[in-house]
């Protein structure tokens, strides 16, 4: 101890303050998706086109077509396009909105940031999921109601795969998208461009060119990640080498460049 | 306190801050003052982190600002009211403040209290809110966690005279209780109003700091402003005396220091109404001050191909 009693005023006493958890700040990451009119009616609009689909499904399929499972593909593909415009938006609304100058002034450390955001996504994304599935079970219901006689057993590779993989892959595209652009507006264009534009783009080439189909899943991530929700919804040796290839492209970096730009960006 | 020590901030050719070293003591209230561009926010930006200053560092309390854990509880920070989602309701960017720091609800309702937001209007939107409501809401967030030092960046910017001089007394307050405060502004007489002490800055550096005597203290009177009962006696008696007179408005302008109109008005026994000095003060010089680091030219941005007129938003 020194001769002074009381800490130099001209210091701050920073031992007694703690480090603020990474689960409180995925928490109130979560609820900065949720507390805005955009967002939250964002994920009602997404869950209301699931109903939609399902009621269109349910009315217009054979009735043998209706079981559980085919109602829960569905639910997933709806989810898969647009649950990562989510994501989008709440990693660019910290530039777009600004509010990034508040969150890492109260969170300098960026990198925290970042794992406080992917859990909030991805508990989202689960949120979602489950009210999308049980959505899936309601419209299966409807499907009974409309003629159907369906099967309740879900194959465990097409709830894996088809569901809950292809959507978390989804989620993640929208931080890549999302830390890489950093603007709202042009993330969501980026976003369709990748989801839609991309693959068909691939595809009408190739139906143009012979061979350039054999090259396509291995270039091209939707085209690679349809093996996850069709056929068996396993995907071969060759088709898991696919996905790998073209997620280290299309997935892994632009997320390791994203977050590096996220971590070095200049909030204004 | 916050310490700026050879803080320089280049952008491509251009120096937004030139070796700025400036120091703010705890109980006082530091006015950073300086036009457009000067290069104030790059100087506070750096102080929180969000800028890497390119030499030089910023200290508050002896600690680097991203070495602070939990900074909110330490630190309140006002860069920019507007800078918020403005599709979020004032009570709801509050929240999400108090929860970062882990702060309880309660502290919530007692900053909105604080900076007199009622509750119908912490419930609307931030993009339905004035520029006041905004520095108001912003005022609240920087004080949400406690701290003992505040960093505000042109907080008084919007504010109406009652909502200035409201702000004044909760800086003073503050800063009495023994907190350090840091505030800038462009307009000299927010600053004069609530500021102890002056760091005056123009193109990234600094040109004069100190309290406002201090600052005034260099400055000669050479010309006075003066009004007498009897205008012409005094205009009379100023001229047998060598003193150049004009009139000026209801009274006269006289080429002298105030002292010495005084003193022939004491002489002759001329009643006089108002007199007062001419020159000076802190707006001339913070005027002449500043005067040859006045934008007039757009800076010279980063190398790019093509030229850009104007700098970027």
């Amino acid at each position: 101890m020194s001769t002074t009693a009381a800490p130099a005023p001209m210091q701050l006493d920073i031992s007694g303050t703690q480090h603020v958890p990474t689960s409180r700040l995925a928490r109130v990451e979560f609820r900065k998706a949720l507390d805005t009119r955009a967002g939250r009616w964002f994920i009602v609009a997404i869950l209301a086109l699931v109903i939609l689909v399902e009621v269109i499904y349910a009315l217009a399929a054979n009735d043998s077509d209706k079981d559980f499972q085919d109602f829960l593909s569905i639910a997933g593909f709806v989810l898969g396009y647009f649950l990562p415009i989510i994501i989008v938006m709440l990693v660019t609304s910290e530039a777009s909105q600004r509010n990034g100058l508040v969150t890492f002034t109260l969170e300098p450390k960026r990198s925290r940031i970042v794992v406080g955001k992917f859990l909030a996504g991805v508990a989202l994304a689960i949120v979602v999921m489950v009210v999308a599935a049980v959505l899936a079970v309601l419209s299966t219901l409807f499907g009974i109601v409309t003629g159907g006689s369906p099967e309740w057993s879900v194959d465990g590779n097409l709830l894996f795969n088809g569901f809950v993989l292809s959507n978390l892959i989804g989620v993640f595209i929208g931080f890549a998208i999302g830390m890489l652009i950093m603007n709202t507006a042009g993330g969501i264009v980026a976003y369709f461009v990748y989801s839609f534009i991309l693959p068909t783009a691939v595809g009408i080439l190739s139906e143009l060119s012979d061979g350039f189909e054999k090259v396509a899943p291995w270039i091209e991530f939707n085209t690679a990640q349809t093996p996850l929700f069709s056929g068996d919804y396993v995907p071969s040796g060759e088709e898991w080498a696919q996905i790998a290839t073209t997620g280290t492209i299309w997935l892994i970096i632009p997320l390791m460049l994203g977050i590096w730009r996220l971590l070095r960006i200049e909030f204004k | 306190m916050i310490k700026v020590e050879g803080l320089t901030r280049r952008y491509g050719n251009f120096t937004a801050v030139d070796d700025v070293s400036f120091v703010c003591q705890p109980g006082r209230v530091t006015g950073f003052l300086g036009p457009n561009g000067a290069g104030k926010t790059t100087t506070m930006r750096v102080m929180v982190g969000l800028t890497p200053p390119s030499a030089g560092r910023v200290t508050i309390g002896g600690h680097l600002y991203h070495d602070i854990p939990n900074p909110g509880r330490h630190v309140g920070v006002l860069l920019d009211a507007s800078a918020q989602h403005a599709g979020r309701t004032g009570r709801e960017i509050l929240t999400i403040g108090a929860q970062t720091m882990g702060l309880p609800e309660s502290r919530v309702d007692e900053m909105l209290d604080l900076v007199s937001l009622d509750k119908t209007e912490a419930k609307r939107r931030l993009r339905n809110y004035s520029l006041g409501m905004k520095q108001r809401l912003g005022i609240a967030h920087a004080l949400l966690g406690d701290p003992s030092v505040l960093i505000l960046d042109e907080p008084a910017n919007g504010l109406d005279p009652a909502g200035i001089r409201w702000m004044r007394g909760l800086l003073k307050g503050y800063a009495d209780r023994g907190g350090t405060v840091c505030l800038s502004s462009h307009l000299l007489h927010e600053v004069e109003q609530i500021a102890d002490e002056m760091i005056l800055i123009g193109r990234g550096k600094i040109v004069a700091s100190g309290t406002k005597d201090e600052l005034l203290s260099g400055t000669e009177h050479k010309l006075s402003l003066v009004t007498a009962l009897d205008n012409e006696l005094l205009t009379k008696a100023l001229t047998a005396k060598g003193f150049g007179v004009t009139p000026a408005g209801t009274g006269l302008r006289v080429e002298t220091a105030p002292v010495e109109v005084g003193r022939v008005a004491a002489e002759q026994s001329i009643v006089l109404t108002d007199l007062r000095s001419a020159d000076g003060g802190l707006e001339e010089l913070f005027l002449s001050l500043t005067e040859d680091s006045q934008r007039d030219v757009a800076p010279q941005g980063a190398p790019a191909p093509a030229p850009t007129e104007g700098p970027q938003a």
